[in-house]
């Protein structure tokens, strides 16, 4: 008690002996969430503006008579002609370990009701991009848990890759499912005391989504034992355009915290179409000029400077990395609008979901043509390359032949070997949500696909079949499942083992 | 908007003509009321406006107005005003305000600056990191 007592005499006798000086505006006009203030002749880009009532605002408009300050929180207590003061510092949220397990809002304020959280240090919300000196090429593989993805479109730790598809095709599952296989390689990784094992931590940035959406996510990732992996920042549809504009940036500090301190991380920014409306909204009000779509001319920009802050950098500055899964909402599968254009453009590759093939329960409903992973391949491990090397192909060429499909009795029986052998990938990929592979084991059942083991079962029996196996592997060849996980690639000792496995599954399974 | 902007702009060439260096003149002030008196130009009223926030704009910069609770002595008043005069490297005047709100000490203003030492802002600021 006394220490507290010390603590208020000190601030009296502080306050007492000096004057404190200030740089004041007086609010002209507020309303839309939005400031216009008279004065602060000092006020920087991006700087922190305090209201009457410790209301926060961000100066966004710097102009000649007058700043135009975004107010971040509740402004309906705000009126014409009270003052505002420059804080001298540019916004910053907290940052650490600290919050993992937490869901917090777009100011790193706790909004899961479990207390206040103590962090040790905070991060500026904008900030510039690691550069070229300080980065290095993507060449660790980051596993989704997802085979589609694993083997087709692999992504590796640094890289931005977006997800892409119209409304109800799964783009978040697979955010989520990644989410969820970092927690279980996590779990496995520090169980096993490897001192080179590198987790990642997750950044789940909600923008302008419902609040059911946000709670569903948040108890599946609770269920599955993800969340303490995992910082959840929610902005949601009924926040301020300012806040929904500012989470992003936030999460991506709290994930440049990792990257800073040596870790790896991944942050999902789901969406960033919302994330563009919300800026548009806010611009608008600003009265900046609009463009296409009536965005503002800085709309590129406002996502390439967020996405660059996803890197890997090199040993000198820490070898830590960001990842991001920027998640964009098409409408009726147009690629080539405004802001689908600018986040493809920004990318090292988009995974595409299509309507049509969630409709015919492909599910995850990934388009392999139009999906590309541009810098990926470096990363992915040796045994996956070695069984997924051309699935990829056959899938394309599957697909182009589909179209003669109906035709069945007329196709010669080389097409009708591709088209067998593509139906049964196709259902080899299908994967329920929330429920992401281990590596170990997609290598396991790719490697009996490319080795014809399937050829003889029935289409409508291959997911059941592949279930089937991993469960043998998992109850009776764990051993040959570690030591595909640790040696990361398939040599003839393996490559015997699993020879052996297989053909004993298939005299079970038959 | 165009509008708005020819308005800002001619108050600002009236203010540049109202001007005596970096001083705002009283007498070309009033040489420039009876002129826009004499010849009335297009939105009198709105541009009589403007020119009035940017001559305000320009006595706040030379202009310190201390608020004060209870008596300020005229010695102290000199002495805020060289001061601030020698920070801002222009001549500063003062004006000085009564204001039993402040409980005790001394609020200062030039234009956006504000200098506080009074106690009901010690208060304020305790009150703000206490909670």
């Amino acid at each position: 008690m006394s220490s507290v007592i010390e603590q208020i005499e000190q601030q009296i006798a502080n306050l007492q002996t000096k004057a404190v000086a200030s740089n004041t505006g007086k609010i002209v006009t507020v309303g839309d969430g939005v400031a216009k203030i008279d004065g602060l002749s000092e006020a920087m880009y991006n700087e922190m503006i305090e209201f009457p009532g410790g209301t926060i605002g961000i100066a966004l408009n710097l102009e000649e008579d007058e700043v135009g300050a975004v107010i971040l929180g509740e402004a309906n207590h705000l009126k014409e002609g009270d003052e505002a003061k420059c804080t001298g510092k540019l916004l910053s949220v907290p940052v650490g370990k600290e919050l993992l397990g937490r869901v917090v809002n777009a100011l790193g304020q706790p909004e899961d009701g479990k207390g206040a959280i103590d962090c040790k240090e905070t991060f500026p919300v904008e900030k510039i991009a690691p550069g070229i000196i300080e980065r290095k090429s993507v060449d660790q593989p980051l596993m989704t848990g997802i085979q589609a993805i694993d083997s087709m479109i692999p992504i590796g730790r640094g890289q931005r890759e977006l997800i892409i598809g119209d409304r109800g095709t799964g783009k978040t599952t697979i955010a989520i499912d990644t989410i969820i296989n970092q927690a279980n390689i996590n779990k496995v990784g520090l169980a096993s005391g490897d001192p080179d094992f590198r987790p990642v931590y997750s950044i789940y940035v909600a923008v302008g989504q419902k609040n059911s959406n946000v709670a569903r996510t948040l108890g599946v990732l609770e269920e599955k034992g993800a969340l303490e992996y995992t910082i959840v920042v929610s902005a949601p549809a009924a926040d301020s355009a300012a806040n929904q504009y500012l989470a992003p940036y936030t999460g991506a500090a709290m994930g440049e915290w990792f990257m800073a301190n040596g870790m790896d991380a991944l942050i999902v920014y789901d969406d960033l179409s919302k994330h563009a409306a919300a800026y548009r909204q806010m611009s608008l009000v600003l009265k900046r000029p609009s463009g296409r779509e009536a965005y503002p001319g800085d709309v590129f920009y406002l996502h390439s400077r967020l996405l660059e802050r996803s890197a890997r950098v090199n040993e000198d500055n820490g070898n830590g990395s960001l990842t991001a899964l920027p998640i964009i909402e098409t409408l009726a599968g147009d690629l080539s609008a405004y802001i689908p254009t600018n986040v493809i453009s920004i990318t090292d590759g988009q995974i595409f979901l299509e309507t049509d093939l969630f409709n015919q329960g492909i599910r995850p409903a990934v388009s392999v043509g139009l999906s590309v992973s541009r810098v990926g391949s470096a990363a992915q491990l040796k045994a996956t390359k070695q069984v997924a090397g051309k699935i990829k192909l056959e899938l394309a060429q599957f697909r182009e032949l589909a179209a003669f499909a109906q035709f069945g009795s007329d196709l010669d029986a080389k097409t009708k070997a591709q088209l067998d052998r593509g139906s049964r990938i196709v259902e080899l990929f299908k994967q329920p949500a929330f429920n992401p592979i281990p590596i170990e084991q997609q290598v396991g059942v790719l490697w009996a696909m490319q080795n014809n083991y399937f050829d003889d079962i029935d289409v409508s029996k291959v997911v059941g079949a592949a279930d089937s196996m991993r469960d043998f592997f998992v109850s009776r060849k764990e051993a040959l499942l570690t030591s595909i996980r640790e040696k990361a690639k398939i040599d003839d000792e393996i490559a015997e083992q699993l020879k052996t496995a297989v053909d004993e599954w298939k005299n079970s399974f038959s | 908007m165009t509008q708005d902007k020819q308005i800002k702009d001619f108050a600002k060439q009236l203010l540049k003509m109202s001007q005596d260096g970096s001083d705002v003149s009283a007498e070309r002030v009033d040489g420039v009321l009876k002129a826009l008196d004499k010849n009335p130009p297009r939105h009198h009223i709105a541009l009589l406006k403007a020119y009035l926030k940017l001559v305000q704009r320009e006595v706040a910069k030379s202009t310190a107005v201390v608020s004060h609770a209870g008596a300020l002595s005229s010695d102290a008043t000199e002495a805020i005003a060289a001061e601030l005069s020698a920070k801002y490297g222009r001549a500063i005047s003062t004006v000085t305000r009564e204001d039993s709100s402040l409980i005790a000490g001394l609020r200062v203003v030039v234009d956006c600056d504000v200098y506080d030492s009074s106690v009901s802002s010690a208060l304020t600021s305790l009150q703000a990191s206490l909670s």
